[in-house]
């Protein structure tokens, strides 16, 4: 089985987030009506020029600098010539000579592992349009044409399909979270190219590329697929032929599209209507500062607080649930109570109402607010369930929810202890066989208790004095 | 008929000031002149809302020079809504969108665009005759060339249909033309006019310019078309300049380089002859003159072929029938569509210039000719600005020949990059380079002097050439 050795190189394509395109003013926008967000420039109209929009380099650099790269700070842009209806000028604008990032790397872990996944470069294109094919008529939506992408191209050092996997979900938090990228494969703002060799021997063996696979899910998928494809055919004593591949959700399986012939060429030169563009240190540096905090970094502050593991990953799986608890970290609070809450009750009223954080009323000093008075048991999580939704959905001050819903503050100890000797007193069954044992018993009285204040005293103080005062209903006895 | 469009435009700016005339006479005259000489050919598209323009135009704007005043347009340059063919069948019936960044300016002026200029197919030629539209004539003697590519412009001013025209220069199209029909071209430094708009035909060389019958008027048109451009990235941003500055200054003590080349046997002797006669008037007046060697002026040529079919092979890519202009008809596949569309729609010389340029950028051959190409073009702005240090202007001959015929040297295709020998190595320098009238021929057709000077210095050349312009007579 092992005698072969896997050699897996991936190029990824990011949709950059800005708001207009690369080399025109046009908007980029997801979900305009069709050829409704275009211009002359977009159209690749006769004699119309790009312009270089200054929001893709700050991007682009930002990537770069997170992806370990040496930034290019003389760069030009380049013309790759082929014919393509999809393709407005019948040549792309990129970056062949002088990609904006080289030699980086992405740290990733598999099964404990650390390793780096090493990148051969980074560099800026323009995207081409949409083509849909209707029986004997092709259909073109230019709204996409010269959208900015950075191409991200690993060297060929990857050695799984996990490896692979953990380089892809690693390589989209990093981009998610430093703003750079929507990252959304459902919608093609990140496209991935896994190109897949097997070999005995020292010398790397001849690849395949499996072409624009939709999910991380299916790039793992299709790897081991075409690992077994490949191993078959080279285990019959077949050769592996340079092909173009697609994976087949269907069929789970790769599927042939194109035999490459020998070489693309694709005629680069320099893009003449575009002179070098030079980046200064200021510029750079700028950039480098708007990179917020990474989620490697956020792991660790999370796990200053106090959080759980499990708590770590579920927050940063979610960018403004995490972006939220940020604000969070220098504050005074329990944290890990905190994080509950947003986890759990707030979480889930969210979900169902399909809504973020920052879309409701609880902002953190609120959320404080409410976190310590749980801490210091003034409400109890009944309490808080209660008044959730007047809490997300109301300015109204908790104090004043609290007194709308008749939940008073009952704190005072003799308050407590005369409710509960009121409920001691008329369930004297339940006394009894609590004095003979029986765990249920406490069980009992304490939701009797409960039921008479409605849930307003803290479970747990209220707890610890039933029982103390059934423990002196005993010596009483005695 | 009326002789306004005789008239300079500063003459004919006081006569509308004045309300003598008014724009719709002069768009009046201009159409009835061009008709009258229909058989120039000058022009592809004439703009049926001239007049009408004119009449919108309301009370006439004294401080504005161009106000009302009739211009053609060479038509590789974009035009809203007046269709833009580039003469050829590809863009028969393309009428744009938008206007080119200067046809804006144009606009915003009030001028009267009277129509498209007739030209090389996608300015590809010297001669004007690989037009769809056929070529246009030489007014001095209908039976020639009037040059290339800007043939139409040139022709049309030389005439003077409409005495002010723009024309696109990338290897000499503005001056060459300008000289074969005695006429004042400029093609200004490269970066100085707005290419947002033209047609493309090689990126790091095509620049917009006048042509005109006087200095005066040429400089005065290249004030309102030279403006920083922030749709054209490059586009320069120098501060606006008035280029008639300096006219009618001393040129005492102005010192002028002829490069040995440019005085040659590839030179026809008349034209030689008169270059002496002014370079000993020059000395005369004062001028210093001297005769210098200049390293790679010969290898141009082959440099231009290399960059300029390289550029082009890519820029005409977009001519596929997708989105625009001429598409063949029932095409049976996409491919089918490029091939028929493109070979239906391109004359031979542009098809001819496609496939050597895309050969020449195919694989290896980029870095064996087009990469060191541009490293020897470097060596050669280089050798300018040599030059350029010690010396106000490089002069020469503009063409080595005059007009020749209509039937002449179509069977080779080396003949049309050789008419422009002496005006390519300016594009490659993207240096500012000005025709102006020097003389005629026994055959009575003019030939013109190629002034060459430094970057952005276009003021200064317009001061020489209206002191010689003014002063020196070749008999």
């Amino acid at each position: 089985m092992s005698k072969y050795e896997v050699t897996i190189g991936i190029e990824v394509h990011v949709e950059l987030k800005t708001k207009s395109k690369l080399f025109s003013d046009s908007a980029v926008s997801f979900g305009l009506n069709t050829n409704c967000g275009v211009n002359v420039i977009d159209l690749g109209y006769p004699g119309t020029l790009p312009t270089v929009n200054k929001e893709v380099v700050r991007q682009g650099v930002k990537a770069a600098h997170i992806l370990h790269c040496n930034i290019t700070k003389e760069m030009h842009f380049d013309r790759k010539n082929y014919f393509y209806p999809d393709n407005s000028k019948n040549y792309q604008i990129t970056q062949n000579e002088t990609p904006i990032g080289t030699n980086g790397y992405v740290e990733i872990e598999v099964d404990g592992e650390k390793k780096k996944i090493f990148l051969e470069e980074m560099h800026i294109e323009e995207d081409t349009c949409k083509s849909a094919h209707r029986g004997t008529v092709s259909l073109l939506d230019f709204n996409r044409s010269g959208v900015p992408l950075i191409e991200i191209v690993t060297k060929p050092c990857i050695k799984s399909s996990k490896e692979a996997m953990a380089y892809l979900e690693k390589l989209k938090e990093l981009l998610f979270y430093a703003d750079i990228s929507d990252c959304k494969m459902e919608e093609g703002s990140m496209r991935c190219d896994a190109n897949v060799s097997l070999s005995n021997s020292d010398e790397l063996g001849v690849k395949c590329e499996i072409k624009n696979i939709g999910s991380i899910h299916n790039v793992g998928l299709s790897i081991e697929k075409e690992i077994e494809r490949q191993k078959e055919l080279l285990e019959k004593g077949e050769k592996i032929r340079e092909e173009t591949r697609r994976f087949d959700d269907k069929l789970g399986t790769t599927v042939l599209m194109r035999v490459k012939e020998t070489g693309n060429d694709y005629r680069y030169f320099p893009e003449p209507d575009i002179p070098f563009v030079r980046l200064d240190d200021t510029f750079i540096s700028d950039a480098i500062k708007e990179i917020p905090l990474l989620p490697d970094e956020l792991r660790k502050k999370y796990q200053q607080v106090g959080l759980s593991h499990q708590q770590i990953e579920k927050i940063i799986a979610n960018r403004p649930l995490s972006n939220y608890f940020n604000l969070l970290l220098d504050q005074k609070t329990n944290h890990v109570l905190a994080a509950n809450l947003l986890l759990g009750d707030i979480a889930a009223y969210l979900n169902k109402h399909n809504k973020e954080l920052q879309d409701t009323k609880l902002d953190q000093d609120r959320l404080i607010e409410v976190v310590a008075k749980l801490d210091e048991g003034v409400i109890s999580n009944r309490n808080f369930k209660e008044i959730l939704v007047d809490l997300l959905e109301t300015s109204t001050s908790i104090d004043e929810i609290l007194k709308s819903k008749n939940i008073t503050n009952v704190t005072d100890e003799a308050t407590i202890l005369n409710i509960i000797n009121k409920v001691l007193e008329n369930n004297h069954d339940s006394v009894k066989d609590y004095k003979a044992g029986k765990d249920r018993a406490l069980k009992y009285l304490m939701g009797q208790f409960m039921k008479e204040t409605k849930g307003s005293v803290n479970p747990k103080l209220a707890n610890d004095l039933l029982i103390q005062e059934l423990d002196k209903l005993e010596l009483k006895d005695e | 008929m009326s002789k306004y469009l005789d008239f300079d435009i500063e003459k004919l700016h006081e006569l509308l000031v004045k309300k003598e005339i008014t724009p719709v006479m002069l768009v009046e005259e201009a159409l009835e002149r061009i008709k009258e000489k229909e058989e120039l050919n000058a022009f592809i598209t004439i703009n049926p809302n001239a007049i009408e323009e004119a009449k919108n135009l309301g009370e006439v704007e004294e401080d504005n020079l161009y106000f009302g005043i009739p211009i053609a347009i060479k038509d590789n340059i974009i035009t809203k809504d007046l269709r833009t063919t580039c003469a050829s069948k590809i863009l028969e019936n393309f009428i744009p969108i938008y206007d080119a960044s200067i046809i804006t300016k144009i606009k915003e002026a009030h001028m009267i665009i009277i129509g498209k200029t007739n030209m090389d197919e996608f300015a590809m030629g010297s001669t004007s005759r690989t037009s769809y539209f056929k070529a246009p004539h030489n007014p001095h003697d209908p039976s020639r060339i009037a040059g290339g590519s800007s043939g139409g412009s040139a022709a049309c001013v030389a005439a003077s249909l409409v005495p002010f025209a723009l024309g696109s220069d990338t290897g000499g199209s503005i001056r060459q033309p300008a000289s074969y029909t005695g006429i004042v071209g400029m093609k200004p430094t490269y970066g100085r006019v707005s290419r947002y708009g033209l047609v493309a035909f090689a990126s790091s060389l095509d620049q917009i310019g006048p042509m005109t019958r006087t200095v005066k008027d040429n400089a005065q048109i290249l004030n309102l078309i030279s403006f920083h451009d922030p749709k054209d990235l490059t586009s320069s941003n120098k501060e606006k300049e008035d280029f008639t500055r300096l006219l009618g200054k001393d040129v005492t003590g102005m010192k002028i380089a002829i490069p040995n080349y440019f005085v040659s046997d590839i030179v026809n002797s008349e034209i030689k002859d008169a270059i002496y006669d002014l370079i000993s008037f020059l000395k005369q007046k004062g001028v210093v003159v001297d005769f210098i060697d200049m390293k790679y002026l010969d290898k141009a040529v082959y440099l231009y072929q290399i960059i300029a079919m390289g550029e082009a092979s890519s820029n005409l890519a977009r001519f596929d029938g997708v989105r625009y202009g001429y598409r063949c008809e029932n095409p049976t596949s996409v491919n089918d569509m490029y091939e028929r569309t493109r070979g239906e729609g391109f004359g031979s010389e542009v098809k001819r210039r496609i496939m050597v340029g895309s050969y020449l950028l195919s694989g290896k051959n980029a870095k064996l000719y087009y990469n060191k190409a541009l490293s020897i073009r470097d060596d050669m702005k280089k050798e300018f600005d040599k030059v350029l240090k010690d010396y106000d202007f490089i002069l020469g001959p503009t063409t080595t020949t005059v007009a020749y015929h209509l039937d002449e040297g179509l069977d080779d295709p080396m003949k049309s990059f050789m008419d422009d020998v002496l005006v390519i190595p300016v594009n490659m320098a993207g240096l500012p380079g000005l025709n102006i009238p020097l003389g005629k021929n026994k055959e009575n057709m003019p030939f013109g002097l190629h002034i060459i000077g430094n970057y952005f210095e276009e003021a200064k050349m317009y001061q020489l050439a209206s002191f010689i312009e003014r002063n020196f007579h070749h008999e």
